[in-house]
């Protein structure tokens, strides 16, 4: 990866930050059925700010504790709490966040470059140098689930890295976390304070679980006795400008920025095997539910999805048009259906199957920040200081990979899309002049990739 | 608790209980009391007389206008003489905490964390560590510096400093915002640190940060422990003595930063688990135009120095242990130590302070245990109710041990140790400066009343027991801006013995 050229990027201490006000001693946060499910993937976030004169370590860090004071969720540790079994069996258990205010891990560190030079010249491996993460390990009474890394550049600039296990949040929570810290940094109201409520998402009275997809996936990693030959995945971040989505759309026929850079990349992995051929999606469930979650549901709360026996020869209108169809078709009764589907099955159960991944093996397409949080977060009160670059990585995604879209830092339609795949699809698609045409900008790509 | 057989009935009926009011008043006011009854006598008499009489009486004297001149100049040099040898009055005129940063602070979990993650520390020091914590009586709002939060801290000069100068220019600060005085006017000054002793000091740190006046007298105390906050009183007080019309600024403070035990000898750990960050800063003066606005009048000091006994100079000892890192040893008769530097202490104060029937009580029991023989089984030696001394009590808050050892030696009711526990569960031991800490929470409060005596009691290595006797001169009314401003409605609370941390 980074082969003949220094690491660019030393760690300089590490610390633990703590909420400013004490959590009420004796608190717990249980953790739903699909958190549980998530334990295989962690999430890796970089934010990137240039330079400005409060963007300083001690400042950040102040504000930071303010704003853990509203998460005790985030500074508690994970937990195997016994469940109270019918049959008396008393050997169930499930994952607890006790909050024990005990923090999070922060690690300062400094990266020998510019910003500038650094978006221009960083390669995917690097990129993870600036969101530090420690394995869980055996004990998780010690162990910080989250892990904030702050690196300062050369110019000024100013990384913020948030790593995080997926039980405890998914991507919208993590983004809203660094939000609500940018609020509290300029002392402005938190507009989206946590709503931390984990029965939002217990079962139904009446379940019915419910899922073709999860079975499928539990089966699979249950069939695998030996541990599949691990193929070495890569990352690159491929920034599509306004024009160049509008551009995408007008081919694409009448389908949303989703949906058609999905069939793009979707055609482009496939290419030269142009069949039929599945796909699984992920969208956020928060705001398409009868009874909506807040933005700020902290937890997970996305479904994942299966589009089947798509031609992808037909072009990509007919793609695109179909993945919206599907997509439209999403009922909440099939995300509670899963998600009982989940509970029935999860760790600590007797019933309890192995952990399969959720993002993958088969190629998977997430949307992600649908309503564009991560680029709406200033750290200072111009809006000249929203972040030069937002990256969100998903660990854990071994096979055939991961394509995450999201809002890029342009206004309007503009959209980056990071693809984690095999090396060598990484390269083609990196090559592939179907996606070229769009003119994307491509970031931290493997080293040794042409770029453009 | 203090131990006392239940009073038998009559003792504690009603009438009883005036009598011995009355018996009390009599003794602390014999002089008032013998004298008032003569003089109203004399008057009456004088009354019943002619004034004719009287001037005849006088002119019978013979005391011709140069005697009379002459005693009355007799009596203005004597009086002159006496009020001029009068020791000057020490007011202290405000004082002010140092108010630490909510980011700063060490929850158990953080702390017992951090423990774990440390590379030196092995399993049984975790766990050692672990138990001091739980029967600490510390809170959870407690401060370490921001060095002491890394894995693994990263003291250095410079860390040291710069904590250095974040509590004692805050703490300054506040007190010159309290008191406006200017930093030119002040004449003196102590600056007491004792584990941290850079050059140039921290006196001169504080000269070059408020540009403080080039015939200044300073001094700066190391290693005196944990009562050189009532030593520092005690040198600023002989100094205003010296010089007229004069303020001492004294700052005590304790660096934390360059202490943290790294090794494995567990009387070593005790202070890793129980220092916390805090300072304090006062302003003494002798000017008599500041009595109207100065809160507290010093009546007091009494030093004790138990540094004779070998046993007593090794019981807080700053050594290397065997792989060589250094640190503080507290060796385990600390206690009983403590009780007996105390015991010396109030030896000295008690006569000071106390009123005339608890010094006669002390009398008769020593003459009764010298007559009987100490060895009368059951016979404990009286020990003086101080409470009928002071109104408000501040204890060096070293650790729940000293505050549990002197509530009972003393007789102290859960009542009067309040400021020292709450000021232990809020910002831990804060060594020299905990005394001023209480003395916040007794006035954030609102139970500082005019005429209240406070006594402060420092322990500290050597071994010290200090004690200083202040007088509140203006009641202190709440809300009252100090470092409990934002806490004070949550206190008291109730300190468990043991807290469950694992």
């Amino acid at each position: 990866m980074t082969a003949g050229r220094e690491r660019r990027v030393t760690l300089c201490a590490k610390t633990t930050a703590v909420s400013a006000i004490p959590v009420r001693p004796g608190k717990t946060h249980p953790l739903s059925a699909l958190d549980h499910a998530m334990a295989r993937h962690f999430l890796r976030l970089v934010f990137y700010f240039r330079a400005a004169p409060t963007l300083t370590k001690s400042r950040l860090m102040n504000s930071l504790s303010e704003v853990l004071s509203y998460y005790p969720a985030v500074t508690g540790r994970l937990h195997r709490e016994p469940v109270e079994d019918a049959a008396g069996g008393g050997s169930e258990w499930r994952w607890v966040v006790k909050c024990n205010d005990a923090g999070l891990r922060l690690v300062e560190a400094r990266a020998h470059t510019t910003l500038d030079e650094w978006l221009a010249s960083a390669t995917d491996g690097e990129e993870m140098d600036l969101a530090h993460s420690e394995p869980m390990g055996h004990d998780t009474s010690i162990w910080s689930p989250y892990c904030v890394q702050l690196t300062e550049f050369d110019d000024g600039a100013v990384a913020i890295g948030l790593s995080s296990a997926h039980i405890n949040a998914d991507l919208t929570s993590a983004i809203l976390i660094v939000r609500a810290w940018s609020d509290a940094h300029r002392r402005a109201c938190i507009v989206f304070p946590p709503f931390l409520h984990a029965p939002a998402l217990d079962p139904r009275p009446n379940p019915n679980p419910n899922s073709a997809l999860f079975s499928s996936k539990s089966a699979a990693a249950a069939a695998s006795t030996e541990p599949a030959a691990t193929t070495k995945m890569s990352s690159a971040t491929f920034v599509f400008s306004d024009a160049s989505v509008k551009s995408l759309l007008s081919d694409a026929g009448d389908a949303s920025p989703f949906d058609a850079l999905a069939a793009l990349f979707w055609t482009r992995i496939a290419a030269p095997e142009l069949g039929a051929a599945d796909l699984t999606l992920g969208i956020d469930m928060r705001k398409r539910m009868h009874a909506p979650l807040p933005y700020a549901f902290y937890g997970n709360a996305f479904h994942f999805y299966r589009v089947r026996g798509v031609d992808l020869g037909a072009g990509l209108s007919r793609v695109a048009a179909e993945i919206r169809r599907v997509g439209e078709g999403v009922r909440e009764e099939d995300f509670w259906e899963a998600v009982e589907w989940l509970h029935e099955r999860r760790p600590g159960r007797r019933e309890a199957e192995p952990a399969f991944q959720v993002y993958g093996p088969e190629l998977t397409c997430v949307e992600v920040d649908r309503d564009a949080f991560a680029y709406g977060t200033p750290f200072e009160d111009n809006d000249g200081c929203r972040p030069a670059h937002v990256t969100c990585r998903v660990d854990g995604t071994e096979g055939a990979g991961l394509v995450l879209v999201m809002p890029a830092a342009a206004e309007g339609a503009a959209r980056q899309v990071v693809v984690t795949l095999p090396d060598d699809v990484v390269a083609k698609v990196c090559r592939d002049a179907a996606i070229a045409k769009y003119e994307p900008t491509v970031l931290f790509a493997p080293a040794g990739v042409k770029k453009g | 608790m203090p131990s006392s057989e239940a009073p038998p009935e009559f003792l504690s009926s009603v009438k009883l209980k005036y009598v011995r009011l009355g018996y009390q008043y009599l003794a602390n006011h014999m002089a008032t009391v013998l004298l008032v009854p003569v003089m109203v006598g004399f008057l009456l008499e004088a009354l019943k007389q002619d004034p004719a009489e009287l001037v005849s009486l006088w002119r019978a004297l013979g005391i011709s206008a140069v005697q009379i001149l002459s005693t009355f100049f007799v009596l203005v040099l004597v009086g002159t003489a006496y009020f001029m040898s009068r020791p000057r009055p020490v007011y202290l005129v405000d004082f002010a905490c140092f108010r630490p940063a909510s980011n700063c602070r060490v929850p158990f979990a953080t702390f017992l964390e951090h423990a774990r993650l440390m590379p030196f520390f092995d399993e049984k020091s975790v766990r050692f560590q672990v138990r001091i914590l739980e029967r600490s009586g510390l809170g959870e709002e407690t401060c370490l510096p921001p060095a002491n939060h890394y894995i693994p801290p990263r003291a250095s000069l410079e860390a040291a400093r710069a904590e250095a100068e974040l509590v004692i220019f805050s703490a300054v600060d506040e007190l010159i915002a309290k008191t406006g005085v200017k930093p030119k006017d002040i004449d003196i000054l102590v600056v007491n640190c004792s584990l941290f002793c850079p050059t140039p000091s921290l006196s001169a740190m504080v000269v070059n940060k408020y540009k403080l006046r080039s015939n200044i007298l300073s001094f700066n105390l190391s290693g005196m422990g944990c009562s050189a906050g009532l030593i520092s009183i005690d040198l600023a007080r002989d100094l205003l003595q010296a010089h007229p019309n004069s303020y001492a600024l004294v700052i005590s403070t304790e660096i934390i930063t360059p202490n943290y035990y790294a090794g494995n000898e567990r009387a070593m750990l005790l202070p890793n688990c129980l220092f916390r960050m805090g300072a304090a800063a006062l302003l003494l003066s002798n000017c008599r135009r500041d009595r109207g606005r100065a809160k507290y009048r010093l009546l007091h000091v009494v030093r004790s120095h138990k540094g004779a006994d070998d046993r007593a100079y090794r019981c807080v000892f700053e050594e290397e242990d065997r792989d060589g890192n250094s640190g503080i040893n507290l060796s385990k008769d600390l206690m009983a130590i403590a009780g007996e530097a105390l015991k010396t202490n109030i030896t000295t104060v008690g006569p000071l302070v106390l009123p005339v029937t608890e010094q006669l009580r002390f009398l008769a029991s020593l003459v009764a245990r010298r007559l009987m023989g100490a060895s009368r089984p059951g016979w404990r030696p009286y020990i003086p109710d101080f409470k009928r001394a002071f109104e408000h009590f501040c204890i060096h808050a070293g650790g729940r041990a000293v505050i549990d050892e002197l509530q009972r030696s003393l007789g102290l009711s859960a009542a009067n140790v309040e400021a020292s526990r709450m000021a232990l569960h809020r910002f831990g031991n804060t060594s020299s400066s905990s005394l001023w800490y209480e003395l916040g929470y007794i006035e954030a409060k609102g139970r500082m009343r005019r005429g209240d005596r406070v006594w402060m009691i420092g322990f500290g290595s050597g071994f010290k027991c200090n004690s200083a006797v202040w007088r509140c001169l203006r009641s202190v009314s709440t809300p009252v801006d100090g470092p409990w401003t934002d806490c004070i409605h949550r206190y008291p609370v109730d300190i468990p013995e043991v807290v469950k941390l694992l």
